[in-house]
C-alpha cells in the first residue's frame, strides 16, 4: 500500500510542469494583454539598460565637463547636461541599475523575511509565536512606511544597502499578512491534513506543502511593491538620505534638478519621465500578473 | 461588531507599546556614541556631557527608557536638542500646516473623484471613464515629488502665478499656497477615488432595489444621484478616512519641495540635523495619528457595511 502510494506520488510529480514550463505559461499568459505586453516590454527595457548600461551610455556618467553645463538636449549630449555637465541620457540609463537594484532587493528581502514569518506564524494559529509574531506586524505597520524608512535611514546612515535594508524592513509584514491568512486557508485543505497524517515533520510541510500554495496573492504584491521601492529611493535619495552621490540614482538628478530648477528644466524633466515610464510598467507588469495567476480571470 | 470593535480597538495598546519601544531603541542603533553622533566630531567633551546629562544617556539602558515613558505619559515630548523648543510646541505649530494640507486635498480629491466615478458609471457612453482611466494613469505613473518638482517647474518658474514656497498668511494667500502641494498629493487620490466609486456605483446600480425603484418609475436621475450614489460612496467615504492618516504622516516630501513648515518637514529636518528628541516626537505623532486613522477606517467599514464579516 505504501509503495503503491508513493509510486503515484512520483508519477504525478512527472507530469506536473516544472518551475520553467509554469514561468513560461505565467509570462505568455501577460503577454497575451496588451498592457501586460507594454509592461514587459517596458521592463525588459530597464534591465537591459541596468545590465548593459556601461555599453549603452554614450558617456562615461561622472565625467565632467563644465564648459558645456545645463546643455539643452542636442548633439551630442542627446538629453543635455547637469550643473556639473555630466550627460543627462548616460546618467539615466546609469539611474536605472539603482532603481532596479532596490526593488528587486528591497522586494526579495523583505517578501523573504515576510513570507517565512507569516507562514510559520500562521501554521502555529492560536499560539504565543503566532501573536508575537502578530504583534511584531502590526508595530512595523503603525508608522507610516516613508517615515519609518526615514527614521532608519537616519540612524544607519545615508548608502544604498540602507536603504534598501530600510525599505525592506518597512514593507516585509505586508507580505506577513499575506502569507498568513493564506497559510490559515491552505493548512485547512485535505493535502496538508495528509501529509500530517503521513508524520511529515512540520518544516517539510511548511516547505513543500504550504509555501508554494501561497505564492500567487504574494508574487502579485511583488510586481505592486517594485513600484513603491522606486518611488522611495528616488524620494530617499532626493532628500539627500538614500544612495550616495555621485552615483547616478533618478532621486539625485531629481535633487539637483531642484537646486537648479531656475536655470535648467530639463535636468528636472528627464529623471521625472524615467519615474514615471518605471511607474507605469511595474504597475501594467503586475496587473497582467495579477490576471494571470487568477485562474478565474486568465481565460477571459 | 461590538465585539470586534472592542478587540480592535483593545490591540492598539499593545502596538503602540511597541512603537514606544521601537522609538526608543533607535537612539540605541546609533553608530558609537550617540551624543557624540548628534553633535558631530568637532564637539567639546563639555557638550558631550552635557547633552548626555540633558539626554539622560549616561543612564543605563532600563533608567533611560523609564524616563522617556515617563515623559510621554506626562505629555512631554523631550526639548529639541539645537534651539531649546519643546518637542510638543514644534509639533504643535508643524501639525496645523500639515492638517490643512490633508484635509483640503482629500476634500478636494474625493469631491472630483465621486463626481467622476459616479457620473462615468451612470452615462458609461461619455468620455468620462477615459478621463478618468488618464487620471488614474497618471497618479501611478507621477509619484507625489515628481509631481510637486514638475508643477513647482511648470506654475512658480514658467508661468510664477503660484507662490513656490511657504504655508502663506491670510485665507487667500493660504489657498493660493496651498493650490499646488494639494493638486501634487491629490492627482493619486483622485484617480483612486473615481476608480473605487466607479466599480462600487456599477456594483450598486445593478442591484435589486435599484431595478425595484426602476419599476416604480422613479426619475432615472434621482434613481442615479440619490439612491444609488448613497450606497456606492461608502467604499470611497470609508477610505478618506485612512487617506488623512496616511497624508498626515506621507505629506513629507511635498512639504520638504514647496518648504510648507509642517509635520514631514520637521521630521526630515531633525534628520538632517540629527536631532533625535524632535525625530522621535515627530514619528511618534506622526505614528499615533495613523494608527487612529487605520483604526477608524476600520471600525467605521464594519458598521457601514454590515456585509463584512469579522469573527
Amino acid at each position: 500500500m505504501n509503495t503503491t502510494a508513493t509510486d503515484v506520488m512520483q508519477k504525478k510529480r512527472r507530469l506536473t510542469p516544472g518551475w520553467t514550463q509554469n514561468f513560461t505559461l505565467i509570462f505568455k499568459s501577460i503577454a497575451k494583454k496588451k498592457g501586460g505586453l507594454i509592461g514587459s516590454i517596458f521592463i525588459a527595457i530597464m534591465l537591459l539598460c541596468a545590465i548593459a548600461a556601461p555599453w549603452l551610455a554614450p558617456f562615461d556618467p561622472n565625467e565632467q565637463n563644465i564648459v558645456q553645463r545645463f546643455a539643452g538636449p542636442g548633439l551630442p549630449h542627446l538629453l543635455g547636461t547637469d550643473y556639473l555637465g555630466r550627460d543627462t541620457l548616460s546618467r539615466i540609463i546609469y539611474g536605472c541599475r539603482i532603481a532596479v537594484l532596490v526593488a528587486f532587493g528591497a522586494v526579495s528581502i523583505s517578501s523573504i523575511f515576510g513570507v517565512f514569518l507569516g507562514v510559520v506564524a500562521g501554521y502555529n494559529e492560536g499560539k504565543k509565536f503566532d501573536y508575537f509574531i502578530i504583534w511584531l506586524f502590526d508595530i512595523v505597520r503603525s508608522f507610516p512606511q516613508i517615515i519609518l524608512a526615514l527614521a532608519i535611514v537616519a540612524v544607519l546612515g545615508p548608502s544604498l544597502v540602507n536603504v534598501v535594508i530600510a525599505l525592506a524592513f518597512t514593507a516585509f509584514p505586508f507580505y506577513g499578512r499575506i502569507a498568513r491568512a493564506q497559510t490559515l486557508f491552505v493548512k485547512e485543505t485535505d493535502y496538508v491534513k495528509a501529509a500530517q497524517a503521513m508524520g511529515q515533520k512540520p518544516i517539510k510541510i511548511i516547505i513543500k506543502h504550504i509555501t508554494p500554495n501561497i505564492l500567487a496573492p504574494v508574487i502579485v504584491c511583488l510586481g505592486m511593491d517594485m513600484a513603491t521601492m522606486v518611488i522611495w529611493e528616488s524620494g530617499l535619495s532626493f532628500l539627500g538620505l538614500g544612495v550616495r552621490p555621485p552615483t547616478a540614482s533618478w532621486g539625485i538628478m531629481l535633487r539637483n534638478g531642484y537646486k537648479y530648477i531656475q536655470v535648467s528644466p530639463w535636468t528636472i524633466v528627464w529623471p521625472s519621465l524615467a519615474i514615471a515610464f518605471s511607474m507605469i510598467a511595474f504597475s501594467l507588469f503586475s496587473d497582467g500578473l495579477r490576471v494571470a495567476l487568477d485562474p478565474k480571470e486568465r481565460n477571459r | 461588531m461590538l465585539k470586534y470593535s472592542f478587540k480592535r480597538v483593545l490591540w492598539v495598546f499593545p502596538t503602540l507599546i511597541g512603537v514606544l519601544l521601537l522609538l526608543f531603541s533607535l537612539t540605541y542603533f546609533l553608530p558609537g556614541d550617540p551624543a557624540t553622533a548628534i553633535l558631530g566630531p568637532r564637539a567639546t567633551p563639555e557638550l558631550i556631557e552635557e547633552l548626555n546629562s540633558r539626554l539622560h544617556l549616561d543612564r543605563s539602558m532600563p533608567v533611560r527608557l523609564g524616563y522617556y515613558l515617563k515623559g510621554i505619559v506626562q505629555g512631554d515630548l523631550g526639548t529639541s536638542v539645537w534651539s531649546g523648543h519643546s518637542v510638543s510646541s514644534l509639533m504643535a505649530e508643524a501639525l496645523g500646516h500639515t492638517a490643512i494640507l490633508a484635509v483640503t486635498t482629500l476634500a478636494v480629491a474625493a469631491v472630483i473623484g465621486i463626481i467622476l466615478g459616479a457620473f462615468g458609471a451612470i452615462r458609461q457612453d461619455t468620455p468620462i471613464s477615459g478621463v478618468v482611466t488618464i487620471i488614474s494613469l497618471m497618479g501611478v505613473a507621477l509619484p507625489d515629488f515628481v509631481a510637486a518638482l514638475l508643477l513647482m517647474l511648470v506654475f512658480c518658474v514658467k508661468i510664477p502665478i503660484f507662490p513656490a514656497i511657504g504655508a502663506g498668511e491670510g485665507f487667500w494667500d493660504i489657498i493660493m499656497h496651498l493650490i499646488l502641494p494639494a493638486t501634487a498629493l491629490g492627482i493619486g487620490w483622485v484617480g483612486y477615488l473615481a476608480r473605487l466609486t466607479h466599480e462600487s456605483m456599477v456594483d450598486v446600480l445593478e442591484a435589486d432595489y435599484i431595478r425595484t425603484a426602476r419599476a416604480f418609475a422613479i426619475p432615472q436621475k434621482s434613481i442615479a444621484y440619490v439612491y444609488a450614489l448613497k450606497n456606492a460612496i461608502i467604499p470611497t467615504i470609508t477610505v478618506l478616512g485612512l487617506g488623512v492618516g496616511k497624508l498626515l504622516g506621507g505629506a513629507v516630501f511635498v512639504e520638504i519641495i514647496f518648504s510648507r513648515p509642517g509635520l514631514g518637514k520637521l521630521i526630515v529636518d531633525a534628520v538632517y540635523a540629527r536631532d533625535f528628541p524632535v525625530l522621535q516626537g515627530g514619528i511618534l505623532i506622526a505614528t499615533v495619528l495613523f494608527v487612529l486613522a487605520n483604526l477608524v477606517a476600520d471600525i467605521s467599514y464594519g458598521f457601514v457595511n454590515p456585509q463584512i464579516q469579522y469573527d
